[in-house]
């Protein structure tokens, strides 16, 4: 099931329907351009000198201007911001929205071919969340001896946890703590293959 | 009788040089221990006494000394001539207080030689997300942990985290190698 979610649900916003029809008038080297840089604008980068080199050029009505970068950038940021979507359904959902083949291929091109980069989208539009982990490294070390304690030979863990809001977090975890935290970590998961079971029996019903 | 007190007088005394010592209590003085215990004793010989007993068990807790160490180390030292040794109550009385606090004296010895600070704790609590401000969201599970995290004394710091069930998979498999690599280490007996 959850292979076929369609972009945008139910209904697309009126800027995507919209594109269609103003899509008719353009060619394809202005579209690429556009695209290229409503794309830019998604990720947060400056594209007001490149719009407005489309603009003026005269190769595009005003109006069609401004539906095209519109309903591009609701289009683009949505897609971008579902890590899910798979490219032969949102082929079908441009489709579906009577936008013509070589468009097709250029939007679902960019969307996809910037999957790398859309970690970074993600952040710029996704709504508040906690920090993540984006690294964790760890080290076991055995204390031999010490300025207190002759002969320690106690191992202990050191753990370097880089975030995604950039902080690090470097902390001792004694043995016994470890055990803990790791019955607690499969606990955890155990807890979330429940839940994804449990909603996958409500779609069934 | 007299033994009996004198026992419990340098077992008292004992549980306080380890209270300053080890366990960060630094409300009992020298000076308070000599007026709750020896008011009898002039300051010289309460500080011989004192000293004695505190030099006695630094080298035990410095050595970590296990109980035939102990016996060897104590027979010793009340077979020393003069001043230096131990009469043998006070060896009895080091016995006996060494077997109660070695393994709290050990952690606290530990503990003063780690810098970073420690894991004290952890909360989670399973989500699942259903909508955002900025439209649909996928229905997936989000795991949200609360790490305690603190030095010694000082007050801790909470660091809240968001885990995918992704991310929750990664850390468990590093976390299995990392008790392979504790395993190769330590021998269970």
């Amino acid at each position: 099931m959850a292979d076929s979610v369609s972009l945008f649900g139910g209904r697309a916003p009126a800027e995507v329907q919209q594109l269609q029809k103003h899509l008719r008038t353009l060619d394809r080297d202005t579209f690429t351009q556009m695209l290229s840089a409503v794309l830019k604008a998604v990720d947060g980068l400056d594209c007001r000198e490149s719009l407005r080199l489309i603009s003026e050029s005269g190769l595009v009505s005003e109006e069609s201007f401004n539906h095209v970068v519109a309903g591009l950038y609701t289009l683009l940021k949505e897609a971008l911001c579902l890590p899910s979507l798979k490219q032969e359904v949102f082929n079908e959902d441009l489709r579906a929205l009577r936008i013509s083949e070589e468009f097709i291929t250029d939007v679902s091109s960019a969307v996809f071919g910037n999957r790398q980069s859309s970690i970074h989208i993600t952040d710029t539009h996704r709504g508040p969340t906690l920090a993540k982990i984006q690294d964790f490294k760890w080290r076991v070390d055995v204390a031999i001896s010490t300025s207190s304690l002759s002969r320690a030979l106690q191992p202990s863990i050191l753990m370097q946890m880089k975030l995604s809001d950039g902080r690090l977090h470097r902390f001792e975890v004694p043995v016994v703590k470890f055990q803990e935290l790791r019955y607690n970590v499969s606990l955890i998961l155990k807890e979330m293959n429940d839940i994804e079971k449990r909603s996958i029996l409500k779609i069934q019903d | 009788m007299a033994d009996a007190d004198s026992q419990r007088c340098v077992s008292a005394l004992l549980n306080g040089i380890t209270q300053r010592l080890y366990y960060g209590n630094t409300e009992i003085t020298e000076e308070f221990l000599k007026n709750e215990l020896y008011p009898e004793m002039t300051q010289d010989e309460f500080r011989a006494l004192h000293d004695k007993m505190r030099s006695l068990l630094k080298s035990i807790a410095s050595a970590d000394m296990d109980q035939a160490q102990l016996e060897a180390f104590l027979t010793a030292q009340t077979r020393k001539q003069g001043g230096g040794g131990v009469t043998p109550e006070q060896a009895g009385a080091l016995g006996r207080f060494w077997k109660a606090h070695r393994t709290r004296v050990r952690e606290s010895l530990l503990a003063q030689s780690r810098w970073e600070p420690g894991l004290r704790g952890l909360k989670w609590r399973v989500d699942l997300h259903t909508s955002a401000s900025r439209g649909q969201v996928s229905n997936s599970p989000v795991a949200l942990v609360e790490l305690e995290l603190g030095r010694p004394g000082e007050s801790s710091e909470f660091v809240s985290l968001e885990f995918d069930e992704q991310k929750v998979n990664l850390v468990l498999k590093k976390m299995a190698e990392l008790q392979e690599s504790i395993d190769s280490v330590v021998h269970r007996s």
